[in-house]
């Protein structure tokens, strides 16, 4: 029998409780699953009672990864952390957190797909993987240190090639909202908690093996390179901001900010971005600037270098060095992150004495970083800052926490935009310290239970953008109609699918869009233009079925969903087609086992229906059309009185979005009364097992 | 004295002359690429040399596809290459340093009617177009005084930044909200 690639053959399994290290046969046990994701919910549904809570000792946690990462596919870089999430409200329920960096690669070559940690460990330990040699390590000298202290000690211990996934105070402090972080800067949220439970540290990993390849290396490294052309910039947009030489497009909303004359000004000597036309593949790293896309020019002047994943050309990390944060704050004057990481800090406040794109708006950003992402605290996309300036404004926190407590804060200072007022309430959060730090703490939907206040006022406020379950929206209407509001239905956390957004902000024209998702979703009435949305039908439905199934298999197989899937890319002569079959062709030359785009989908849909059947489970209700698949009020509202449907805003309508659902739930095989999956679906799927179970359960349609 | 086989060699160096430049974001007049030839020895000095290299580019240009002629308002001929230029920036350049209003005014109503979407004002003062800030400002004084550029409009967003729209093919109201959505909205949603 041919070797199987891709896969480095091995899931470990610790128990925490009983000490014991025991492995298993990945292919044997999870080629079905593929792994990250799948592997995750598989384990959670077969080892993990329903009704189990976050904290418990009976919960477990998947660090999982895919047969492509490690492998040289771009953007592989991704882990997948499963688990019960603990901000998940008011029921705990099956989500998970992805991380980027170094770590799946390192997992690999360690030669395992996957870590489940089980159980509790009577003391601090830290889990420490050198190949074959696994051992649960004394962690009560690290027990109270922040990430990076503990990153080094471990570094000191296994060597500067280990790569380090570690929690903070915050994971520590059992604080709902905190992270487990790798590589710096490249965190997985909501789960730092879970690993505290377990008095689980960190984990430390090194590999010295690689990952085998299937298929011949030049078929590889053809595919690879082909891949490569496909490629924009961050989020897979496909036209410079800027006009170019080269390119008959541009558009000032995207990522692709390089130009000549825009320079990597904190390098030395400083670094031209230059044309980065999309032919030249060793240009690809210096399209992208986070930094300066999110908190505009000043930033280039600080910007040393991106950064990212191991073997990502994106660089989707921004290294910088702001050296006044040194003398104004005594913090390091370098940083690193992306998205929602980088803006942690800024999104405190309201409001910048010099504008949201000043000196201070990155100084915010500086403080941010240096204090969460040593302590490891987690900003639920934003929402965080969202509640706290809204609590803030409107006087929620002063009524809620006492006097002695509210005067302990430098309120004139965050009002003014002071990033040093950071550092009385980050710690504060980490360390569950006073009712305030406490509340913050627990999630959204914790919180507003603990101060009595009703979900139903996050729900109507539109500059919340809260959902529901105790999260906020993520790429919804704003970006995508009513597919986007679809999509934001179906998770227990923010919906971390970027499969529409990618398409919808990759700068091209609006009718270049239409063509393509002509030919990927039926028709171009699939496609709308922001803010000028269309009544439903049923292409939308099949672009949100496609969003959601590629998340899943990317999740599944360490491909990054920031990125993927490639619907477009910025070459004019294939008519800025992408490859929707792309992730089949490496998945099949990798690991051997050969599919189309429609039996590796298929895949996908099988780990996606997983996820529904677990939440089903554990919701124990098969209503999940008006019990878990809601919208929030804001949604169908306007601050101007606009009526849906006409252009200039994102409101929607409320039979537009019932029909919707039912398209939604049509196309995934799903009862569209309740949302549940029917029995005949799992059985399509390869899940018979789980339809019975739910069966003898009542939670079939 | 040029040989026959000078000119042969010219006739082969033009279009790779032409794409390089055109990569670099220029565009070139016959007289730019004579220059260049005879500085770098490809060609001779010699009598009727001008319109001897004239005939030689229109003969060299006709052959090769990619290559590509484009007159500006004062009947100056530039050339640039489709294999490292696209129409779209040949077109800003050959409107750059001749009429900036109308090279505004055309980049804004082509925005406006083709992706849909409002520009920043702020991006005529980077390449290619390279305006002075008070440049941009006497084209905006200039264009709201013809009624031939009545059609471009200003938008702010709610961070103070401008926008221009054309009406042409943008109404105010939705030029407005995408605007908004690309100066604040995207950035609060990453």
């Amino acid at each position: 029998m041919a070797r199987i690639g891709g896969w480095a053959g091995k899931v470990l399994r610790a128990d925490l409780s009983t000490g014991r290290i025991t492995k298993e046969d990945t292919v044997e046990k999870y080629k079905d699953y593929l792994g990250g994701t799948g592997i995750g919910y598989k384990v959670i549904w077969d080892e993990v009672p329903p009704g189990t809570k976050p904290f418990d000792p009976a919960n477990k946690v998947i660090f999982g990864v895919g047969p492509l990462a490690g492998t040289g596919a771009p953007c592989n870089g991704r882990t997948a952390v499963t688990t019960l999430w603990p901000t998940c409200w008011p029921k705990p329920l099956i989500a998970s957190g992805h991380m980027g960096g170094h770590f799946a690669a390192a997992l690999k070559y360690a030669g395992y797909d996957a870590v489940i940690i089980e159980g509790k460990a009577d003391r601090p330990v830290w889990l420490s993987i050198a190949d074959g040699t696994v051992e649960m390590k004394d962690a009560r000298h690290l027990w109270g240190q922040g990430i990076r202290r503990t990153t080094l000690e471990i570094s000191q211990q296994m060597g500067p090639e280990v790569v380090v996934a570690a929690i903070g105070q915050a994971g520590e402090n059992l604080v709902p909202m905190s992270v487990v972080m790798n590589s710096y800067s490249h965190s997985a949220g909501g789960v730092g908690g879970v690993m505290g439970s377990k008095n689980l540290k960190a984990i430390g990993v090194v590999g010295t093996g690689s990952v085998y390849i299937a298929g011949g290396k030049d078929e590889w490294e053809k595919a690879v390179k082909y891949h490569l052309t496909l490629l924009g910039a961050n989020n897979q947009h496909v036209v410079p901001t800027s006009p170019q030489p080269w390119a008959e497009y541009n558009n000032p909303g995207t990522r692709w900010v390089a130009s000549r004359g825009r320079q990597w000004g904190a390098a030395e000597p400083p670094v031209d971005t230059g044309t980065c036309e999309p032919h030249n593949l060793n240009r690809i790293a210096y399209r992208t600037n986070n930094l300066a896309f999110y908190l505009g020019d000043k930033a280039w002047k600080y910007t040393v270098r991106g950064n990212g994943c191991t073997g990502c050309p994106i660089r989707c990390h921004t290294k910088f060095k702001v050296p006044s944060v040194a003398t104004k704050y005594g913090i390091p004057e370098g940083g690193q992150n992306t998205c929602a990481g980088l803006l942690l800090g800024t999104w405190f406040y309201k409001s910048f004495p010099d504008g949201p794109q000043g000196e201070t708006a990155i100084e915010a950003a500086m403080v941010g970083m240096h204090l969460a992402d040593d302590l490891g605290i987690w900003c639920n996309y934003g929402q965080l800052e969202r509640d706290f300036i809204k609590m803030h404004y409107e006087g929620i926190i002063r009524n809620k926490i006492p006097e002695d407590e509210f005067k302990i804060f430098s309120w004139d200072k965050y009002e003014k935009g002071d990033p040093s007022f950071l550092f009385q309430i980050l710690p504060r959060i980490a360390y569950k310290q006073g009712e305030l730090g406490t509340a913050l703490g627990l999630g959204t939907g914790y919180m507003l239970e603990r101060w009595g206040i009703p979900e139903a006022e996050w729900k109507k406020d539109p500059n919340l953008v809260y959902w529901k379950l105790g999260h906020p929206k993520h790429h919804a209407n704003e970006d995508a109609g009513q597919s986007g509001v679809i999509i934001n239905t179906i998770y227990n956390r923010d919906t971390q699918c970027h499969s529409q957004v990618n398409f919808t902000r990759n700068g091209l024209p609006i009718d270049v869009q239409k063509r393509l998702g002509a030919e990927l979703w039926g028709s171009e009435d699939a496609i709308d233009a922001i803010g000028a949305y269309t009544p439903m039908n049923v292409h939308k439905a099949k672009w949100a079925k496609w969003a959601l199934v590629r998340k899943e298999l990317h999740d599944s197989l360490s491909i990054c969903n920031w990125m993927g899937p490639w619907a477009a890319s910025p070459l004019k002569e294939r008519g800025y087609r992408g490859d929707d079959s792309i992730e089949s062709l490496l998945y099949s030359i990798a690991t051997g086992d050969k599919k189309s785009r429609e039996e590796l989908d298929q895949l996908g849909e099988r780990i996606f229906l997983l996820h529904r059947a677990l939440t089903i489970r554990d919701m124990v209700t098969r209503e999940m059309r008006t019990k878990h698949d809601t919208v929030p009020d804001w949604v169908f509202e306007d601050k101007s009185g606009k009526a849906p449907f006409t252009k200039g805003t994102i409101r929607m309508d409320h039979a537009d979005i019932e029909k919707g659902m039912e398209m939604f739930y049509r196309e995934c095989g799903w009862d569209e009364t309740t949302g549940a999956p029917s029995a005949d679906t799992y059985e399509k799927l390869g899940l018979g097992y789980v339809a019975e179970e739910l069966g003898k359960k009542g939670l079939l349609p | 004295m040029e040989t026959q086989n000078q000119a042969d060699l010219a006739s082969l160096a033009i279009p790779d002359f032409i794409q390089k430049r055109s990569e670099a974001g220029e565009l070139v007049t016959a007289e730019d690429i004579l220059d260049a030839f005879l500085k770098m020895g490809a060609l001779t000095e010699k009598e009727n040399q001008r319109a001897d290299f004239e005939a030689l580019l229109k003969k060299t240009v006709k052959q090769n596809e990619e290559l590509k002629r484009i007159v500006d308002g004062k009947a100056v001929a530039y050339y640039y290459s489709t294999r490292t230029m696209t129409d779209a920036y040949a077109a800003i350049l050959i409107r750059r340093g001749q009429d900036e209003a109308l090279l505004m005014a055309e980049t804004v109503r082509d925005n406006s009617r083709r992706y849909p979407r409002p520009v920043p004002v702020r991006m005529f003062e980077f390449s290619p177009y390279s305006l002075t800030t008070e440049g941009i400002s006497s084209c905006l004084d200039n264009m709201a005084d013809q009624e031939q550029y009545h059609d471009i409009q200003q938008t702010i967003t709610s961070i103070g930044t401008v926008f221009l729209f054309s009406t042409a093919y943008l109404e105010p109201d939705y030029a407005n909200f995408l605007a908004e959505w690309i100066d604040v909205g995207q950035a609060r949603s990453p």
